[in-house]
């Protein structure tokens, strides 16, 4: 084949250039990290069925100080995975509604899950009665172990799901909306951002690929964030009541949150899942 | 005097001016922001075809749409008293939805829909819920009968990827067990324990053999060593083999023992390092049931000395119908003539093992006469040749 030297010089000018620096993310370069983060909810789901078995464990034998004090560890493991967790609409409302999802509010017979034991432990202070509810309880985190055992992640809902994690984050922890009977929203609040963290790590070798200095504005984020929610950690490892927390670190904490909430909603059309 | 009378008198003219100034501004900015947001909403209404969905406090309105299929966009207008959620559902799972409404505000949620009839939840959980129609159009018909794009694999072999770390760990822990069976010298435990262990490898067999020298190690049979049983290289499950049902001896076992507990470590290791190209997915699986059919279910020569054979041939099934399962949305989408031959094979394939089933197992294979041997072989043969029919369906070979 006969070439210019021209032509020649422009292929290998080519050559030389990295592919990468222009290169999509290859669908398959996804295999490795959505599996991954598969494994990791599995983990996660595992601790939480052992978790709740613990907590409702207390509830059943009436221990209250007890049942008060897994509360808040057992939905840790919730609330890490939630992305995964609330694609099961008829499982996220049975563990995890709130109050104001039900017409007739606290006493709706629908109304089940964490949040209704959590009425009872903390509002009324009582472990009366909630003998079906754990039981409740413990059914549907066993049937939601086995229904995401038997769903093929959708890789834009594992990708998505950082997002979602800060957006739960914004709307319903930095206002305390979500423990209201317990205060317990830190340990939530960290759940959301440990989930979301550990999708951006996952994810890290093929998002740095795309923009390198978009990974480390999310890591300066989640720094601050843990540095400030690290303030509350109190001995046993656990957090203080949200009602502790000082004015200014709630407003200190909107900023980096929404700006990782806004960050992270564009990763899927970084890994070109949109 | 007179001064401050006009002092007094001029600054309500001023004022006066100022108030009417100011009160035109106000309406000139009043007409423009109203224009403005006119515009903004016809070119919203124009650029995007918004749905709207108004949630009152007992219902949606409208509580049934209907919506062509591919990109939609839904304006969610909260005109109750609390925060509301507003999903769309298949079934139990959610396809899109979006959380925390606040009251008297609305938010948009971009959904990408197939055609089909969905349900939408409507704020309070006991608000009877709507229905959405999604209708074909030209393109989502076409797009039925495209081929699948790369990012439509991704699912299911992570799904597989998931598979092989399951099962590697289980292959791990039951060789750990036999391993502890035969340092503590107990043949009879160590027997026991032997056919889980190959369980949990026949699940992996198909994707492990791509691994040739470690698989080797793992699994080779003695005829590929010079000395067959007494060559020193025969080492791995059938070696162990050949000591527990053949000689029923452990003496110098414990380093094969070893060994394999080592191999197999590094085999999920490597399992999980290296990715699978999704026409491999289909291909290990017809490499590993035409093995079956073409040699391993006539000789009965992989577990020569246990006759074990239909347990490993059983596991080999349960990885084809893993990945059939995985493999289904696809075929369903492109290729839904194979689908119905695929099932019957694993079927039939399923059907004539389980006619061997004794209490707790499999028949030994050693009373598998050879015309049953030679009807599990063509039960194989079978499912292979309708698996092969797959890569092509899903464009993911020229053929």
């Amino acid at each position: 084949m006969k070439k210019t030297p021209i032509a020649l010089l422009l292929t290998l000018g080519l050559l030389n250039t990295p592919l990468s620096a222009f290169a999509a993310t290859a669908p398959l370069d996804l295999v490795g990290p959505v599996s991954d983060y598969k494994i990791y909810v599995t983990e996660q789901l595992d601790q939480l069925g052992t978790h709740t078995k613990q907590f409702t464990d207390a509830v059943k034998k009436g221990d209250l100080a007890t049942a008060q004090k897994l509360y808040a560890p057992t939905r840790v493991y919730y609330e890490s995975i939630e992305p995964i967790a609330e694609l099961f609409s008829d499982l996220d409302a049975s563990i995890d509604s709130r109050v104001d999802d039900h017409e007739k509010g606290v006493k709706a017979e629908d109304f089940t899950g964490f949040h209704r034991l959590e009425y009872s432990l903390f509002s009324e202070k009582s472990t009366q009665g909630l003998n079906d509810l754990a039981d409740k309880l413990d059914k549907d985190v066993q049937d939601l172990q086995t229904r995401v055992a038997g769903l093929t992640f959708p890789p834009e809902k594992v990708v998505g799901g950082a997002a979602a994690l800060l957006e739960e984050v914004a709307a319903t922890k930095v206002s305390g909306e979500e423990d209201r009977y317990s205060h317990t929203d830190l340990y939530d609040f960290q759940g959301n951002i440990d989930g979301a963290k550990k999708i951006v790590d996952l994810f890290r070798p093929q998002i740095e690929k795309q923009d390198k200095a978009f990974v480390a504005k999310v890591d300066k984020n989640f720094a601050t964030v843990d540095r400030i929610l690290a303030k509350y950690k109190t001995k046993d490892g656990g957090f203080e009541t949200y009602d502790k927390v000082k004015d200014n670190d709630r407003k200190a904490l909107v900023g980096p949150v929404n700006t990782l909430a806004e960050d992270l909603s564009t990763l899927r059309g970084k890994l070109g899942l949109n | 005097m007179s001064k401050p009378n006009n002092s007094q008198a001029s600054p309500p003219r001023a004022l006066r001016w100022a108030v009417a100034g100011s009160v035109v501004v106000m309406i000139a900015a009043g007409g423009l922001f109203y224009y403005a947001s006119k515009m903004a909403a016809a070119k919203r209404q124009h650029n995007h075809d918004e749905v709207v969905v108004n949630i009152h406090p007992g219902s949606c309105e409208p509580n049934e749409l209907s919506v062509p299929a591919g990109h939609a966009s839904f304006r969610i207008v909260n005109r109750s008293e609390r925060a509301v959620e507003w999903e769309i559902l298949d079934g139990v799972l959610v396809i899109e939805e979006r959380e925390n409404i606040a009251p008297g505000l609305s938010q948009v949620i971009n959904a990408n829909l197939q055609p089909g009839d969905y349900a939408i939840t409507c704020g309070l959980l006991s608000n009877p819920r709507g229905v959405l129609h999604v209708t074909p159009t030209a393109a989502s018909d076409a797009a039925a009968k495209a081929k699948p794009s790369m990012v439509a694999f991704v699912g299911p072999l992570s799904e597989f990827r998931v598979y092989l770390a399951t099962q590697s760990s289980a292959l791990i822990r039951a060789v750990t067990t036999l391993n502890q069976a035969i340092n503590s010298g107990d043949l009879a435990q160590a027997q026991a324990a032997y056919l889980p262990a190959r369980t949990a490898y026949q699940h992996l067999a198909p994707a492990a053999q791509r691994l040739a020298e470690l698989d080797n190690s793992i699994n080779a049979r003695a005829d590929y060593f010079e000395k067959r049983e007494q060559d020193p290289a025969f080492v791995g499950f059938h070696r162990i083999e050949y000591a527990l049902f053949q000689q029923r001896n452990l003496d110098g076992l414990s380093p094969v023992a070893e060994r394999l507990l080592g191999d197999v470590n590094t085999l999920k290791q490597q399992l999980l390092a290296k990715s699978l190209p999704p026409e491999q997915l289909v291909e290990i699986l017809v490499r590993n049931l035409n093995t079956l059919a073409d040699v391993r279910a006539a000789s009965g020569e992989e577990e020569r000395y246990s006759h074990g054979d239909l347990n490993g041939f059983a596991a080999n099934l349960e990885t084809a119908h893993k990945v059939v399962e995985l493999l289904r949305p696809l075929l369903t989408k492109s290729a839904a003539d194979l689908l119905p031959k695929i099932d019957s094979a694993l079927g039939d394939f399923d059907n004539t093992l389980n006619g061997f089933k004794v209490k707790d197992g499999y028949a030994s294979y050693d009373t598998v006469s050879g015309e049953q041997r030679k009807q599990i072989a063509d039960k194989a043969k079978a499912l292979a040749d309708a698996l092969d029919a797959i890569d092509p369906a899903l464009g993911l070979s020229g053929l």
